[in-house]
């Protein structure tokens, strides 16, 4: 199944002058995308306008069947779920625990299915033991796998990834990997801006290569 | 006068934002202002560009004026329905003081934001303000633009967590606001931290001393711009209080 949809889209910076334009490209759920190419040519502008942060000026897209401009940021999170690069930004809890809870309280979701789900969530990724702990005193490793724990929590069926092995070490690595081959056996979709060649290699995925701002395929 | 010396743009925004502290009377608010405004264009400050980024401030700015004008109850009444008065002549001035008082502030602020920090601070420390202070001014400077993205990208990742602003109850969205403190004020103090570990590591403060390599000098046009602002200063106060 389809979960985002790219047609003609075609975004520009006033103040750079910087263009991304991408004719065509469709991102399905269960699979996974690697999106590579070299600095400064619209890895994240892409992934953002795949998520709704960047509108485009010309062009279409859709998530899950619905244009995105007709949908709100609210509601496409709680479809797509955007990893930042630096996941301490989307963190706004003290504790592990209340920031699995932190949005369903904020939405006066019933309380006692949510604590169960966010059990179940902090088993399946190891974070079980560190429930109270400040979110800000976690390693980078763990505090992307509470921020996709998070996203899990709102329902999210795909998953963008932003540079998630930057800064990362081997066993962290690992951890991730694990992670999202997790994901992918769910039929979650995922897709990874990454300069890796690790992550080429690992999964022999299909990979959409930018280049100044132009999408390859 | 665009390229004058900072320490005149200081002198003028420190003459300006005064005389908006001070001043109540009316004639005299519109005059400081008028006044402010000439400095701004004169100065060369991009009033449009500023404006343009500071919209969205805009109902913060009316809202501190209409309660001006709608909570002040002494002076004569101007509008009065049903017996009640809604609004009088000093709420009205007062609301177009407070409008006012903000429109020189962003004068002030626009000319300085024009002006580049690193002459600000070298003209701080030749007016012998002490160098620590000066680099920390520069360095919160900095972090300002850090700041506003830091809470957009808070903002966004929230909303991509499934909240939807327009339907969450004013009560929660507060809770909400004070929550995108969270990440924005730990990403400062690890900015500071980072930022200490490099100045330490670049022997900031091993001596008492500093020497400075650019200096700003004051041409004999800053130097009359000076005694122009100290003398316009000197006589308003003086024929404020003698009025």
């Amino acid at each position: 199944m389809t979960a985002i949809a790219l047609f003609d889209v075609l975004y520009c910076y006033e103040r750079s002058g910087f263009v991304l334009s991408c004719p065509r490209l469709e991102l399905r759920l269960g699979e996974l995308t690697l999106i590579t190419g070299p600095n400064g040519s619209g890895k994240t502008t892409l992934s953002k306008l795949m998520c709704g942060i960047l509108r485009p000026k010309q062009g279409r897209i859709s998530i899950f069947g619905r244009r995105a401009d007709e949908l709100s940021l609210g509601e496409i999170g709680s479809k797509v779920g955007y990893l930042f690069q630096n996941p301490s930004r989307q963190l706004f809890a003290p504790t592990v625990w209340q920031e699995m809870l932190f949005v369903q309280e904020i939405l006066g979701q019933d309380p006692q299915p949510a604590r169960a789900r966010a059990e179940q969530l902090l088993a399946r990724f190891r974070l079980a033991d560190l429930k109270e702990r400040r979110v800000y005193t976690l390693s980078r490793g763990e505090q992307q796998r509470l921020a996709i724990c998070t996203m899990l929590m709102g329902g999210a069926e795909f998953f963008i990834l932003d540079e998630p092995t930057a800064g990362l070490d081997r066993s962290h690595r690992t951890e991730l990997y694990k992670l999202m081959d997790e994901l992918l056996l769910e039929g979650k979709g995922l897709a990874v801006i990454s300069h890796s060649r690790e992550l080429a290699s690992r999964w022999k995925c299909r990979q959409v290569r930018l280049r100044e701002g132009q999408v390859l395929a | 006068m665009k390229s004058a010396d900072p320490r005149v743009k200081l002198l003028w925004a420190v003459v300006c934002t005064s005389g908006a502290v001070f001043f109540s009377k009316p004639w005299w608010m519109l005059g400081l202002t008028g006044f402010s405004l000439f400095g701004a264009l004169l100065f060369g400050a991009d009033l449009v560009g500023l404006t343009r980024r500071l919209k969205r401030f805009l109902p913060v700015l009316l809202m501190v004026a209409a309660v001006q004008v709608l909570f002040v109850r002494t002076g004569a009444p101007l509008v009065v329905v049903g017996g009640r008065v809604l609004l009088t002549a000093d709420g009205v001035w007062r609301g177009l003081s407070a409008a006012m008082r903000m429109v020189i502030i962003f004068c002030s602020g626009a000319v300085m934001a024009r002006e580049d920090s690193r002459r600000v601070i070298n003209s701080l420390i030749q007016m012998k303000v002490p160098y620590v202070f000066c680099f920390s001014l520069f360095a919160a400077l900095r972090f300002i633009p850090l700041f506003g993205e830091a809470f957009a990208q808070a903002l966004t990742a929230l909303q991509l967590r499934g909240v939807d602003l327009r339907r969450v109850p004013w009560r929660q969205k507060l809770r909400l606001y004070s929550a995108l403190l969270v990440p924005v004020l730990a990403e400062t103090l690890a900015r500071a931290e980072n930022l200490a570990a490099v100045m330490e590591a670049r022997g900031f403060g091993a001596l008492p001393q500093r020497t400075i390599y650019v200096r700003n000098t004051m041409n004999g046009r800053d130097w009359a711009a000076v005694a122009v602002l100290l003398l316009v200063g000197v006589f308003a106060v003086r024929f404020y209080y003698a009025s």
